[in-house]
């Protein structure tokens, strides 16, 4: 565009606009969900304080009716006065500064080092970028924007902390871990030494609570989702600088788990192979469902349970809600075979429920890493008797993803095209966009 | 022994998936407290709040903060939209009344603070070279210099392209203030550009003609 009789000073307003105009660009997909994520809890959290302020108001109006309740109820709140007012949090900065927005940036080699004064440590390894969103009495955010970080997390019932990397959030109680976040691969990473954290991001299966000695991997672009048992590292302080073992160790063995600063319940609580955990476990299998294993990430809790009952038998008799949760099991310790046999025997067994909708789409999620082919297939087939279902948007992205990785970009035009018409913002409408060259 | 039932077809009736409900609904759905309605409104709104407030305050993380006490507002107060199918405008309402008070803060914090921060230009993701930052860098100081209102009407004119009368709306002040506003805003830019001569030796060239 010219304006070849406007003065100079208009002339470069119009340009200096036009410029900021077209250099925002629409959120993306992943940040939409991270924001989403982010805003539930908040509004969750909201919710229960004005649920805790309603209870106040309450038990204040009631201690106004009566002297004696009221003297009760101020004695109360001045003695309990410091544990609910807990004090401000501040930091100080090393091997580096913060600029406007929170940023952190290094001035040396060694990383940034973040030291709170309840105790807690963050250390973002060279190379990393990060900001400190916030700090106040509730607890903290930090986002990490690339690269490794570590954090050692000072126990507290008060404040909350929030780790945020990519569209993924981990909310953390007192603990020591590792997360990585690297943004050309969209691969998220995380080690967890101490303590227990929650995963929350674009994750099949939910939230992913993780204890003591797990490693959780996502690769977005692949779908994976991997977690595997390491061993408990011997010192938080050893253990904060090491880089991130390319390769995690075999399903742990008990031994390992027991040693350096793993408490007796930690041990007892993470999955492992050990016979004490094993039989441990058999005690309490009866009162807790696989699908609450599941959600506590307590995968080989259920794989030593289906070993000692037998795969044959659990496959014949275990219940519907069961078999589902066993194939999550297998599918996180890539035990694809046994994740396929349980979704399969949950087709064959419960041909009429919902879960056997459901396992035809997680049959293609398991395929894709041995067959593609099969996997879309699956696909197919879960859209052609579940058009409306809640995995179609996932099922439709999938197969075009993969049929573009098998047969090209000319075959998996029409599905993105579709796929745009279905759900045109879906999380793979920036994928299916470029598929059709559509900007 | 199994028991054979006659074969009577049956068909799929598909529902509106709730990405598609319109703004009326998903208005009144809020009032009510639907938990559905959240996401689908984030989705449906957060992409015009984010970008609006991204351009007005030149800072993608700003943006987002702003987003997320914009939202957590209008969930809030949803129950007292008065034309629910104005969902839209309502929105935006709360967005521009968001950013308002967030340059306003940044005055002030401007005002009180000994050592002015570092700027910090952080737009979006898009790569953009090293001179054009440069000069997104200066804009967006020179922007800084502005009142709230200043730049929040020159923002909604020249970066969002609204026009007076949606400006005065959105922002519920009249059209003549919001005119008002517009001239002094961009003379004291023009001005200001002319004495940076990091800026005027930039446009004198011609390259930025074409």
């Amino acid at each position: 565009m010219t304006w070849p009789d406007e003065p100079t000073d208009t002339r470069a307003l119009h340009v200096l606009a036009k410029l900021a105009r077209s250099t925002v660009q629409r959120p993306t997909a992943a940040e939409l969900e991270r924001g989403l994520n982010l805003l539930s809890a908040r509004a969750t959290s909201q919710k229960a304080r004005r649920i805790r302020v309603m209870r106040w108001s309450l038990a204040a109006a009631i201690a106004t009716a009566g002297v004696c309740v009221a003297l009760g109820f101020r004695l109360a709140s001045v003695l309990r006065g410091p544990g609910l007012d807990p004090p401000a949090l501040a930091y100080r900065v090393e091997g580096g500064s913060v600029l406007a927005g929170g940023y952190l940036r290094d001035s040396g080699d060694g990383g940034v080092r973040l030291f709170f004064n309840e105790g807690t440590r963050v250390k973002l390894l060279p190379g990393a970028r990060g900001r400190v969103r916030s700090v106040d009495k509730e607890g903290t955010r930090i986002v990490l924007d690339q690269g490794t970080a570590s954090f050692d997390v000072a126990r507290s019932k008060e404040r909350r902390w929030l780790v945020e990397a990519g569209p993924f959030s981990v909310a953390v109680k007192g603990t020591f871990f590792t997360v990585s976040w690297d943004p050309p691969s969209e691969r998220f990473e995380l080690r967890l030494q101490h303590g227990s954290v929650v995963v929350s991001g674009p994750i099949a299966s939910g939230d992913i609570e993780l204890r003591a000695g797990q490693r959780l991997v996502v690769n977005l672009p692949k779908a994976e989702t991997l977690i595997t048992d390491e061993q408990v590292e011997g010192t938080a302080a050893g253990s904060s600088s090491a880089p991130l073992l390319p390769n995690q160790h075999p399903v742990a063995a008990g031994p390992a788990l027991a040693a350096g600063q793993a408490t007796a319940k930690d041990a007892t609580d993470t999955s492992s192979s050990s016979a004490a955990t094993v039989s441990s476990g058999s005690k309490v299998e009866h009162k807790s469902s696989w699908a609450e294993h599941v959600a506590h990430g307590q995968w080989n809790r259920i794989l030593d349970e289906v070993e000692s009952r037998g795969v044959e038998t659990t496959l014949e008799t275990a219940p519907s809600e069961d078999l589902f949760a066993l194939a999550d099991a297998a599918r996180y310790r890539r035990r694809t075979d046994l994740a396929r046999a349980a979704l399969l025997a949950q087709r064959r067994r419960f041909p009429g429920s919902s879960r056997s909708l459901d396992a035809l789409f997680l049959l293609g999620r398991v395929e894709e890493s041995h067959d593609r082919a099969r996997a879309i297939s699956w696909y197919d087939e879960y859209l052609g008797r579940a058009a409306a279902g809640g995995y179609a948007a996932e099922a439709w992205g999938r197969k075009m993803v993969l049929t573009n990785e098998l047969k090209g970009r000319a075959l998996a035009r029409p599905i993105a095209e579709e796929y745009l018409r279905r759900f045109p913002k879906g999380s793979y409408a920036g994928a299916a966009r470029n598929l059709c060259g559509v900007p | 022994m199994s028991k054979r039932f006659s074969q009577t077809s049956l068909s799929l009736v598909v529902g509106t998936t709730r990405r598609d409900v319109s703004d009326l609904e998903l208005a009144q759905a809020l009032a009510v407290g639907e938990a559905w309605a959240l996401g689908v409104t984030w989705h449906r709104f957060a992409p015009m709040v984010l970008t609006m407030a991204e351009r007005s305050l030149g800072s993608r993380s700003d943006a987002e903060d702003l987003a997320q006490d914009v939202f957590l507002s209008i969930f809030r107060k949803a129950n007292t939209l008065r034309e629910p199918e104005k969902l839209r405008s309502f929105v935006y309402s709360f967005a521009v009344f968001g950013v308002r008070s967030e340059l306003r803060r940044r005055k002030l914090r401007g005002w009180l603070s000994i050592l002015t921060p570092e700027a910090l230009l952080e737009l979006g993701h898009r790569s953009v070279d090293v001179e054009s930052r440069d000069l997104l860098r200066r804009f967006y100081a020179l922007l800084d210099r502005l009142s709230a209102r200043d730049r929040l009407v020159f923002s909604l004119k020249e970066l969002e392209s609204m026009t007076i009368e949606e400006i005065a709306e959105v922002m519920d002040i009249s059209v003549s203030t919001v005119k008002r506003s517009l001239t002094h805003a961009m003379a004291r830019l023009s001005r200001w550009i002319i004495a940076d001569p990091g800026l005027a030796d930039v446009f004198d060239t011609r390259r930025w003609q074409r």
